[in-house]
């Protein structure tokens, strides 16, 4: 006897006894919902970006005693929140168009993030009186980021798994964002006189790059760690972070040679990363003539900098802490 | 472009990672006998030649076909690419003739694993003993237990690229490389097997998902079976052939063996090839022919002498006997999203929940099935030959081709004696008999099949699938000169070592006396593996016997 | 609900990364006016033009994929799959005289040659040969539905989707070296990959 070939009739039948049938869900792909969200993201946080940023070039008023223009470890954060928002302008530029910008919401980072950096340099160059609004327009931008990244993850068969976590939206890559937002914001409240800056920003960097680790980790371990290298981020900034948390547990005036010694060293990680994720791309097939495909699929250009920038971030925090002479 | 002469000669071969380059190749002299004389340079014999090489011995490993160079001569396209496979004339009948060709047998240096789909599941490990755990088939001469350290050796010679945590089977440790991001039609799969609530994953592959040595990670071209020109498919041209040229083994490419000469003493003493219109002699202390399920019978019998008439290693009269089959009816079905399935390896997700359960089947066996992910040409004899379509209805068919996702299972088939590799009268171009390739499927085998379609048939139609319909096809050959404990019931022993010449060895898939549910050739590879390092025992024993 | 890909031509992408020398040598080839005929006779390929006119009618096309051509060029390079069904004999052998069957069965039923036979009666002798349901004097003890599948269908349908304009057609991406894909999920292209027309 031969199996039928050809045309199969599946005949409207009960469950099958083969196996239990789980309740129906939802179909994958972009739902209604979804694109409703992401365009009213676009509006409210491209709109609140630039809308602050439009609002912010009146100087804020400047309280009696606060410093002048921006003192070293106030530039150092708004350099940071600038390093951040420039990577996070590139990364989600093109993993966005990796996404084919499928989600109105899609552009809002842009938008964030350069607004964000222009602010950035403009208020490290010492102009203005901070660009608050813009800065809470970043933080919450990547806040809302985070969210779409997680849906993004959720609604994939398998939810979240490890497959999902190497090739979905990744989680941490919005709160970058947030954490740029949040440096600006820092740094604004810091000239202005904030009590306990040091030992609180110690903390938020010594998070932030444990969170940037922890991204680094989970997408070198993707890579297999096929190139030793690449274990250089998840075993040298750990430390860095461990050494900052220390700092601003402690919150005393000490030298502290060796936290700024490491930090310098995760900085230039962070630019040697760059470097090697520029070879990477350039040892792919078809290398940097195939760059529609590798500068998507490949090691991402963008990403290490912001090692440089939670370190610099960090070096800036640990000026902030009480000083001797306080 | 198919090459004409050999490549791999005068101390040189192709280094398949430059473009036109070469590696240093040793040279042996045919009349100094060589360790081991290696016949096929496939999934076994490579890897085979790999192992005896690394542990000192010498080895020259023939293959018919050319030493192949993916980066300069391997073409994104269907029609040309067909140069890698078999296609001597062969013939297949029986009730349920197997298409060859393509469909399973390679032609040239790295032999099949050119054009494989790179799936690397190990055996259910209760399969090795099938008779006495399962009640059905046979048992294998070895147990999971003693091939699980060549399990492990080989996915990580491979670098298999799998999920970090894998659903079935006993715990092991990570896959060498990470999963590839499963493409569309894989996710058809796992949506499907969702709502049916059974687990599936991304299929580990021998591909790598970040780069490796000279490879670049594979960028989803989807000509897999085509001849990978990525060089990211780590087929055994591109990890076996260059640590056994490393180790000092010599590769002879476009090189047929056409005979095993068999001494007074009724040893082997060598072979017999042609190259380059030339016949030539190679002598030898082993042979060790690993030419893949239909070759290697054919050679066995085609070396028959006065001392072996009826072939060598034939005693127990089951040379190509045995012969099993991977069935593979497809289900197939349309989609209102856009699958595009031609982006990726060909079976980037997999389930392989009916080799793992025992309950709710009426059949003995398994079954693992994937996702799929033909490119026209193949698709379109699909359809043709399946559906009896032509005129209109074939191109309008084909029309939804960016719409179509189906699975397709490798469902395990009976040994049984009558299912067998022959020699037919007519000869070929070197006037060696070629063979005849019988199969039927037995009541087992349908049954078998016919769960496997309906469980499939369900998992598209809860995917989304509509307009649902069926095709037949095979993959693997497997088990004509299967191992075993008795002489009497089996052709070599559980090294591979024939029982009746002591220096000729068989390594390749005909050694299987079970097909299991899942593709064979990491277990090709695993036992290549494990022969590899039995054979360092023997000698370090003096168990090897050796003609002078 | 299969829309097309109006404007789509996988030939655009000859310069870009998804194609490499060797794959432009042998589309070239491919796509270049195909040899004189080789293989079958004069008679023989005339008979092969109107069947294949059959099996993958292309009226929609200004300039027709030359099966014909590309069956003939196909048999003369002897670029068949080397094995055959025991049922049938060698691949040469068959088409010849499966050709001359269907000239004869379309003779019997309808008087004349099958090239010179209506479009409906030529589909009828092509279906009478797929299902066996022919005189088999002419068929020499081959089977003609095995002949039929197997050595005829296959074949030419094969033939027809190996050449670039059927390529364009489904919207299949084509030649993908060095360059490959990037967006491999569920209603996810490439923007060097096939428009599908709006519904």
């Amino acid at each position: 006897m031969s199996l039928p070939v050809g045309d199969l009739l599946i005949e409207r039948r009960r469950a099958s006894p083969l196996v239990r049938r789980r309740r129906s869900r939802p179909r994958a792909g972009e739902p209604a919902a979804a694109l409703a969200l992401g365009t009213a993201a676009l509006a409210v946080g491209g709109g609140a970006s630039l809308g602050a940023a439009l609002l912010a070039e009146r100087p804020a008023p400047r309280r009696r005693g606060a410093s002048d223009a921006a003192a070293p470890d106030v530039r150092g954060l708004y350099a940071a929140a600038g390093l951040l928002a420039l990577s996070v302008l590139l990364d989600s530029a093109i993993e966005h168009y990796r996404g084919g910008y499928r989600n109105p919401g899609m552009y809002t980072p842009l938008a964030a993030s350069a607004v964000t950096l222009s602010a950035a340099i403009s208020d490290a160059a010492g102009g203005g009186g901070g660009k608050q609004a813009v800065y809470a327009a970043a933080a919450g931008v990547g806040a809302v980021g985070v969210g779409f990244h997680l849906f993004n993850i959720f609604k994939r068969p398998g939810r979240l798994n490890w497959a999902n976590l190497f090739y979905a939206a990744p989680i941490g890559a919005p709160a970058a964002l947030s954490l740029a937002g949040v440096l600006g914001l820092a740094a604004g409240a810091a000239r202005r006189g904030w009590r306990g800056a040091g030992r609180k920003l110690a903390a938020l960097c010594a998070l932030g790059l444990a969170g940037t680790v922890g991204e680094a980790g989970l997408l070198h371990f993707r890579g297999a760690f096929q190139n030793p290298f690449m274990w250089i981020p998840v075993s040298l900034p750990p430390v860095g972070a461990a050494l900052l948390a220390k700092a601003a547990a402690e919150n005393r005036p000490t030298p502290r040679p060796l936290t700024r010694g490491w930090l310098m060293l995760t900085a230039a990680i962070g630019l040697g990363g760059a470097g090697f994720h520029i070879f990477g791309v350039s040892r792919a097939m078809g290398g940097w003539r195939n760059w529609r495909q590798n500068m998507v699929d490949g090691p991402p250009i963008p990403a290490p900098p912001a090692f440089t920038a939670l370190a610099v971030a960090g070096l800036a925090a640990l000026a902030l802490l009480p000083s001797e002479t306080a | 472009m198919t090459p004409e002469t050999p490549r791999a000669r005068d101390g040189r071969a192709p280094d398949v990672f430059t473009p036109g380059g070469f590696v240093p190749m040793a040279g042996f002299p045919e009349r100094e006998p060589v360790d081991f004389a290696i016949v096929g340079a496939g999934a076994g014999g490579a890897t085979l030649a790999a192992k005896l090489a690394e542990a000192g011995f010498s080895v020259v490993v023939f293959d018919a076909g050319p030493f192949w160079r993916p980066l300069d001569e391997f073409a994104s396209d269907e029609l040309e690419q067909q140069k890698l496979y078999w296609t001597d004339p062969r013939i297949t009948g029986g009730d349920d003739p197997i298409a060859l060709g393509g469909n399973n047998s390679g032609r040239g240096v790295g032999g099949s694993t050119i054009h494989f789909s790179m799936i690397s599941l190990r055996f259910r490990p209760e399969w090795f003993k099938a008779r006495s755990r399962l009640g059905y088939a046979v048992d294998w001469p070895i147990s999971y237990e003693e091939i699980r350290p060549y399990y492990a050796e080989a996915e990580q010679a491979l670098k298999v690229a799998g999920p970090v945590r894998y659903p079935w089977g006993p715990l092991r440790g990570p896959y060498p490389y990470r999963p590839h991001e499963v493409n569309a039609p894989g996710l058809v799969l796992g949506r499907g097997a969702e709502k049916l609530g059974v687990k599936w994953c991304a299929t580990p592959l021998a591909t790598v998902s970040a780069p490796r040595g000279k490879s670049p990670p594979c960028v989803y071209r989807g000509f897999c079976n085509f001849g990978c020109s990525t060089n990211a498919k780590q087929s055994a041209l591109v990890v076996w052939i260059p640590r056994a040229l490393k180790a000092g083994a010599e590769v002879r490419d476009m090189a047929m063996v056409t005979r095993i000469e068999i001494d007074r003493d009724g040893l082997a003493s060598g072979v017999h090839y042609v190259r380059e219109g030339e016949s030539r002699f190679q002598r030898a202390r082993n042979v060790v022919v690993a030419g893949y399920a239909i070759e290697t019978p054919r050679l066995l019998l085609n070396s028959a002498c006065p001392q072996f008439p009826d072939g060598l290693a034939n005693a127990s009269g089951l040379v190509g006997t045995h012969l099993m089959t991977h069935a593979s009816p497809g289900v197939w079905a349309t989609f209102e999203e856009e699958i595009r399935w031609y982006k990726g390896p060909p079976n980037m997700a997999v389930c392989e929940h009916w080799n793992y359960a025992d309950e709710g089947k009426d059949f003995a066996g398994g079954y693992a099935f994937m996702s799929q992910g033909p490119l026209p040409m193949a698709w379109a004899q699909t359809v043709a030959t399946s559906r009896g379509l032509w005129g209109p209805a074939l191109r309008q068919q084909m029309l939804r081709y960016n719409h179509t996702a189906g699975f397709a299972p490798v469902a395990e088939t009976e040994p049984r004696p009558q299912n067998r590799v022959e020699l037919a009268e007519e000869t070929d171009a070197y006037g060696l008999k070629i063979p005849k390739v019988v199969f039927g499927y037995s009541g087992n085998d349908r049954a078998l099949q016919r769960h496997s379609l309906r469980f499939m048939s369900e998992m598209l139609e809860a995917a989304g699938g509509r307009d649902l319909w069926t095709s037949t096809d095979t993959s693997h050959l497997l088990g004509t000169c299967r191992m075993g404990d008795d002489p009497r019931t089996s052709v070599v022993n559980a090294d591979g070592r024939t029982w009746d010449i002591a220096n000729l060895w068989i390594c390749d898939g005909s050694l299987f006396p079970t097909s299991g549910g899942v593709n064979p050739s990491l277990t090709i590879q695993a036992l290549a593996c494990r022969i590899g390092e039995r054979i360092k025992t023997l000698a370090r024993r003096g168990e090897l016997a050796c003609a002078p | 609900m299969a829309r097309g890909y109006p404007g789509y031509d996988v030939l655009a992408k000859w310069r870009t990364p998804s194609f490499d020398e060797k794959t432009r040598e042998v589309v070239r080839r491919r796509i270049a006016q195909p040899p004189a005929r080789r293989f079958f006779t004069g008679p023989e390929q005339r008979l092969v033009e109107a069947i294949v006119a059959r099996l993958i009618p292309q009226p929609d096309r200004a300039e027709p994929i030359p099966l014909a051509a590309m069956l003939d060029a196909f048999m003369a390079d002897g670029r068949g799959q080397g094995y055959r069904n025991e049922a049938m004999p060698p691949l040469e052998q068959a088409l010849r005289v499966g050709l001359a069957a269907i000239e004869a069965e379309a003779r019997t039923r309808f008087g004349r040659s099958f090239a010179e036979a209506a479009a409906e009666d030529q589909d009828a002798v092509l279906r009478a040969a797929q299902s066996g349901e022919v005189d088999r004097a002419a068929w020499r003890g081959m089977d003609p539905a095995t002949f039929f599948r197997e050595a005829l269908l296959k074949i030419t349908a094969g033939l027809y989707y190996a050449h670039p304009a059927a390529w364009s057609e489904i919207g299949f991406g084509g030649p993908a070296s060095p360059r490959g894909y990037v967006r491999l999920g569920l209603d996810e292209s490439d923007p060097w990959e096939a428009r599908e027309a709006a519904p």
